[in-house]
């Protein structure tokens, strides 16, 4: 399956988790003052070659993880189509089609699938554990937090098999369905759900006792592999920026780029 | 602060090697120690560890957990903490570490001075400079994703440089005998193997004191052996104080017995008070008895003069006869005048399961007359040995495979493959692709009898379980029989209601009144009777497991129980419990099959046994049959405790090769479970140490309830 | 081997309840990450069940998310009140949204870190005006309704529903869905949470035995 990190060797692997985070955060948001079609297209264009290539993510690999986009930017984009007043462009009964929400819900759409292109290529690219460590040591997150998340990535990694673990135990009482398979009710999910909760958080909490007693917390500590911002991060970092101001520069003067004042 | 590495090396006296790696340490330690420690007093700093006074009470709560325990621990020197469940060994140990008062909302008292340093006021992390622990749980021992990594975060914390890091990282698995492990993944570790990455995280800043808190209660038998060894290395710099809790002492002394055990041990009370300290030979043999009595574990030989009253163990000619006697003995159920009248069951068994049944019943005569009432026609098989469960070429595959993707936190297999409770009413289950654990497994289970199934770890015995619980599908093959019951190796995993009597309750269907006595019952039953009103995750944990079994066995509709690792952590007194339910479960029609690794237990309880081993089930026969075969045993990774190789071995009758050998070697085991003490009962009814079959339950059941908190 | 050297005082050591109230010790913050992974695990496996019910309800599938948005509230005001601390909530919050991106990597990306605060803001927000003493039914509803108001005119502007005719709706169930599932719920598993005894040790656990 995929998941964070599969990607290990490539250019964009090898950038600094933290710069990445930054510089994928600052898209992210410029983004979302962006409402019209074409600007996001060209991004999620500029994306996908970025992440293709610098990332040497397999096409297919990348459109396999835009799955759940495509599905938001769907459900988003009908909405606006269906429920944006303006002009009309097409009604029959309940449903009426206007151009302010096929617009509206293109650019909303093609944002989400840009967005979901970067996040993708990060995602990827990036080790969850080198990022927790690089967080701590490049964006002053504190020893303890760090840690903590770390130590909770661990506890993440059994949960599937308590979960598995505790569904198996809770049915031996469970009732039967006529075919003799186990019944499976919501109360049965919120019962099993509340059993993982209690062994998950006294887990956590030796955890935190076997932290402490290897003294997570005192000070001064030193770090055995330290990792740092190199330049070529920060090159990264400026091109990609770079080429999305240039991007929504362009079309703010060829005038295509529309702001959050097409939604009202 | 070259003052902390002087009171140290004097501290270490002649240990020549550990003042070559002493100095690191100490600077290490001292990076961040506080001035005060250079003022510790003269005949403070001479110990590892001295605590005085120490006691520990809840909030509000009268009784306290621990009351005025004193104990001091030269370098290098080891300690045994001996005790009940219940008696505040954790809480001690606790004490030390400074998780009480400063993680858990308990008030403490006494001082604590470590390394020589009073540490009373200081937090967990201030006291990690001179300690390291190593704690029960293996899943909340290990927080990091891999195992170098995981061993150098102590390292990082207390500021050693980097570019000494990877050479200490190396010594410290090197002691834990870990060394292997270095660029492993922690996620694929064993128990076994994940301890041992514990421990060398607890040595790498090279503490004063080694604090090992029940360390092998969740390990196989290889997985003892192996942080035996790696603690065995660690103390032998006779640097390193070591403070050991620990109930599998047999297991953890190893074939060398008792003489492997720390030098020093002291006893707690159920009270938390300390009832003695000295050299461990001494203690064990002057408080055998106590301990015995208030349903410690006990070294073999300690255990042995408990209740004989005879040192020397299974070489002592007056220990062997006592054995010899307990075998011949008729089983109290059988001998009217030897038993006390609530042991007698009217139940009709048939004459081998009546030959086993050696077990005082904890059942009253009218309880099991109720029981069998209900039974004929609630479900429960009319006609004993009747096949209650077969399996025909069932092939098992493994839930959780190891191909979930190691950097994934979740995965398809834990949710996308659900494991789908079947209902075999011989109807051909659904073939799901496994990886296959058990191929072509055959099996039959008949009302009326216990089985055991071995194996070494990863065998596929909890797969099996699973699979004839029908909880994950089985590849291949057929398993017909109505729906069974199972309880789990941990049980709160079972747990659905917030108090214990509900937690009876859940999913029986009689009506409320009927299933109030059912209740009422199985709370009798397992000693329950107290806590019935208790949120079921606030009991002790023998508690728990008693619970989980109250909570199957309330279901007479389920002809068959199964148990995966019903003795694993129990105390005596509730493995001795679990197997009297098992035998009365059985004695009543039920067929029980349980895994486990105790084969003393397997031995005591079991009239069967099948083994599996390389993939297939490569053994089924009667329990002394199949524990006779040598070249089985080590095919499956089996080791014999002594005392039941002792039984198995010994050619003169009622042992050895003889007919009845199985009959008396369980005759001889359960006498010993059941057995209290040669004192608490000398002068009593029962009789005296030296006859085994005349010991009533009573001498067992009653403390329990004191004891569980 | 000198034992039972009774010592000529017996100190009564200072317990954890003399420390501030911003301290937090590791535990705390452990107990968050593993609110945040718990969820997050619990969330995946919902929203399975959910993306193929949004699909399966066609274009009005984006209403019915709705509906179940309280439970994405619930962090929050578990952490609040097992922990009593400020800023309990939106830090949990954030730490289960960090979990969400980093380690399960999560569609939304890091935008969620913004939606989280937010959220997290709004849940510890009426907490936070009792001074973190009352954890009643009324407290907890306002919770839910806080986390939910403030967090949907951000996602208003993120999915674009300012101007359409649905507005109002979506309003209207996602604040209900807060009071109910991201507000009554976390008081009935606080409730559950304190009753198994797990939380003893944390600031909760110390009201009930201060009591």
């Amino acid at each position: 399956m995929l998941g964070p990190g599969v990607v290990r060797d490539s250019a964009l692997a090898r950038r600094n988790p933290t710069v990445k985070l930054v510089v994928l955060f600052v898209a992210s948001v410029a983004l979302l003052f962006v409402l019209d079609p074409v600007t996001p297209a060209l991004i999620c264009a500029a994306g996908l070659i970025g992440v293709v290539v610098g990332g040497r993510v397999p096409v297919r690999t990348v459109l396999r993880a835009q799955l759940p986009f495509l599905v938001f930017a769907f459900g988003v984009f009908t909405v606006n189509v269906l429920s944006r007043p303006g002009t009309v462009l097409w009604q029959e009964g309940f449903i009426r089609i206007t151009v302010e929400g096929l617009v509206v819900g293109a650019a909303l759409a093609l944002r989400t699938l840009a967005i979901g292109i970067l996040a993708i290529g990060f995602v990827l690219t990036t080790d969850s554990l080198d990022l927790m460590t690089s967080l701590h040591q490049n964006a002053r997150l504190g020893a303890r937090p760090s840690y903590a998340l770390m130590a909770g990535y661990r506890l993440l990694q059994q949960l599937p098999e308590d979960w598995a673990a505790i569904g198996a135990a809770q049915s031996v009482r469970a009732p039967l369905r006529r075919d003799g398979t186990v019944r499976r009710t919501p109360a049965a999910f919120g019962r099993a759900a509340f059993a993982l909760l209690v062994l998950s958080i006294r887990r956590g909490e030796r955890m935190a006792q076997s932290l402490e007693s290897r003294g997570l917390g005192l000070a001064p500590r030193t770090v055995w592999h330290p990792i740092r911002v190199t330049p070529l991060d920060l090159v990264f970092g400026a091109t990609v920026l770079a080429t999305l101001a240039a991007v929504i520069t362009a079309a703010a003067l060829l005038g295509l780029l529309s702001g959050p004042a097409a939604l009202f | 602060m070259p003052e902390v590495f002087g009171v140290r090396a004097v501290d270490a006296g002649g240990a020549d090697a550990a003042d070559a790696g002493g100095a690191d340490a100490a600077d290490a330690r001292a990076a961040g120690a506080p001035a005060a420690s250079a003022a510790a007093d003269a005949s403070v700093a001479s110990a590892a560890v001295e605590a005085a006074g120490v006691g520990v009470r809840a909030p509000g709560r009268e009784a306290p957990l621990l009351a005025d325990v004193s104990l001091r621990l030269a370098p290098g020197e080891r300690m045994l903490v001996l005790g009940p469940s219940g008696s505040g060994k954790s809480s001690l140990l606790q004490v030390l570490t400074g998780v009480i008062p400063f993680s858990q909302n308990l008030d403490a008292e006494g001082t604590v001075h470590l390394d020589g340093d009073d540490v009373t006021d200081r937090p967990v992390i201030e006291r990690s400079r001179s300690l390291g622990v190593v704690a029960q749980d293996p899943s909340a021992a290990i927080c990091l994703a891999r195992v170098d990594e995981e061993v150098a975060l102590p390292l990082e914390n207390h500021g050693v440089p980097p570019e000494q890091i990877s050479a200490r990282i190396d010594e410290a698995l090197g002691l834990a005998a870990a060394g292997r492990l270095r660029e492993r993944a922690t996620a694929g570790l064993s128990g076994g193997e994940v301890q041992r990455v514990a421990l060398a995280a607890a040595l790498a800043a090279r503490p004063a004191v080694l604090l090992l808190d029940e360390p092998t209660s969740m390990l196989d038998p290889a997985g003892v052996r192996a942080v035996r060894s790696a603690v065995d290395a660690v103390v032998a710099d006779g640097r390193t104080a070591v403070l050991l809790v620990e109930h599998r002492l047999d297991e953890f002394a190893g074939p060398e017995g008792a003489a492997r055990l720390p030098g020093q041990a002291i006893v707690l009370d159920e009270g938390g008070r300390m009832l003695a300290s000295g050299p461990t030979a001494q203690v064990l043999s002057e408080n055998a008895v106590r301990l015995h009595d208030a349903g410690c574990w006990l070294p073999l030989d300690a255990e042995l003069l408990a209740i004989t009253g005879h040192p020397g163990g299974l070489a002592s000619p007056a220990v062997r006869e006592w054995l010899r006697a307990a075998a011949a003995a008729p089983a109290p159920a059988d001998d009217v005048k030897a038993a006390p009248a609530p042991s007698s069951r009217p139940s009709p068994t048939s004459k081998r399961s009546r030959r086993l049944s050696a077990f005082p019943s904890t059942t009253s005569g009218a309880d099991a007359a109720s029981h069998e009432d209900r039974g004929s026609r609630g479900g429960m098989p009319p006609h004993d040995r009747e096949v209650v469960l077969a399996a025909q070429g069932v092939t098992v595959g493994r839930p959780a495979p190891g191909a979930r993707p190691e950097r994934r936190g979740t995965g398809q297999d834990g949710i996308g493959r659900r494991w789908i409770g079947r209902r075999g009413n011989g109807r051909k289950r659904p073939v799901i692709e496994v990886e296959p654990v058990v191929s072509g497994g055959d099996l039959e289970l008949r009302a009326g009898e216990v089985v055991a199934l071995l194996g070494a770890n990863g065998s596929g015995k909890s797969s099996l379980l699973l699979t004839l619980a029908g909880l994950l599908p089985a590849g291949a093959g057929e398993i017909v029989g109505p729906r069974p019951s199972m309880v789990f190796q941990y049980p709160e995993l079972q747990f659905l209601a917030h108090r214990v009597r509900d937690e009876i309750a859940v999913g029986l269907t009689a009506p409320a009144a009927e299933v109030a006595g059912i209740v009422d019952r199985q709370l009798r039953i397992h000693r329950l009777e107290h806590v019935a009103d208790r949120d079921p995750h606030r009991l002790s944990g023998g508690e728990k497991r008693r619970l989980s079994l109250a909570a199957m066995l309330a279901h007479d509709d389920r002809p068959v129980l199964l148990a995966d690792e019903p003795a694993f952590g129990l105390d005596r007194r509730d493995t001795v419990a679990t197997a009297r339910v098992f035998r009365d479960e059985a004695a009543r029609g039920r067929a029980v099959l349980f895994s486990s690794h105790d084969l003393r237990f397997v031995a005591a309880v079991a009239d069967r046994v099948i083994v599996l081993a390389d993939g297939v089930v490569a053994a089924d026969g009667p329990t002394a049959e199949v524990l006779q075969d040598a070249a089985l045993l080590r095919r499956a990774g089996l080791e014999l405790p002594p005392l039941v190789a002792w039984l198995l071995t010994t050619p003169e009758p009622p042992f050895g090769t003889q007919p009845d050998a199985g009959a008396g070697m369980a005759r001889a085991l359960r006498s010993l479970y059941v057995a209290t003490s040669h004192q608490s009962i000398a002068g009593g009814a029962g009789g005296t140490g030296g006859t085994a079959g005349a010991v009533g339950a009573d001498g067992v059941g009653d403390p329990h309830t004191a004891v569980a908190r | 081997m000198s034992i039972h050297t009774r010592p000529t005082s017996t100190p009564t050591t200072p317990g954890p309840r003399s420390r501030s109230l911003f301290a937090w010790q590791l535990k705390d913050i452990m107990l968050v990450v593993v609110l945040g992974a718990v969820f997050g695990f619990l969330y995946w496996a919902l929203v399975q069940g959910w993306i193929a019910l949004s699909v399966a309800t066609g274009p009005f599938g984006d209403l019915t998310q709705h509906v179940l948005l309280g439970g994405w509230l619930l962090v929050a005001p578990i952490a609040v009140a097992i922990i009593r601390r400020p800023f309990a909530g939106v830090i949990a919050e954030i730490i289960a949204s960090v979990i969400e991106v980093v380690f399960l990597g999560s569609a939304v990306g890091p935008l969620l870190f913004v939606a989280a605060a937010i959220q997290g803001a709004g849940s510890e927000l009426p907490f936070a005006l009792t001074r973190y003493r009352r954890f009643s039914w009324p407290v907890y509803a306002l919770s839910g309704l806080l986390g939910a108001g403030l967090v949907f005119f951000y996602s208003a502007f993120r999915s674009g529903w300012y101007g359409t005719d649905l507005f109002l709706v979506r309003l209207a169930i996602q604040l209900v869905s807060g009071v109910v599932l991201g507000g009554l719920l976390a008081k009935v598993i606080v409730d559950a949470l304190a009753r198994t005894g797990v939380v003893d040790n944390f600031a909760i656990g110390r009201a009930r035995v201060g009591a």
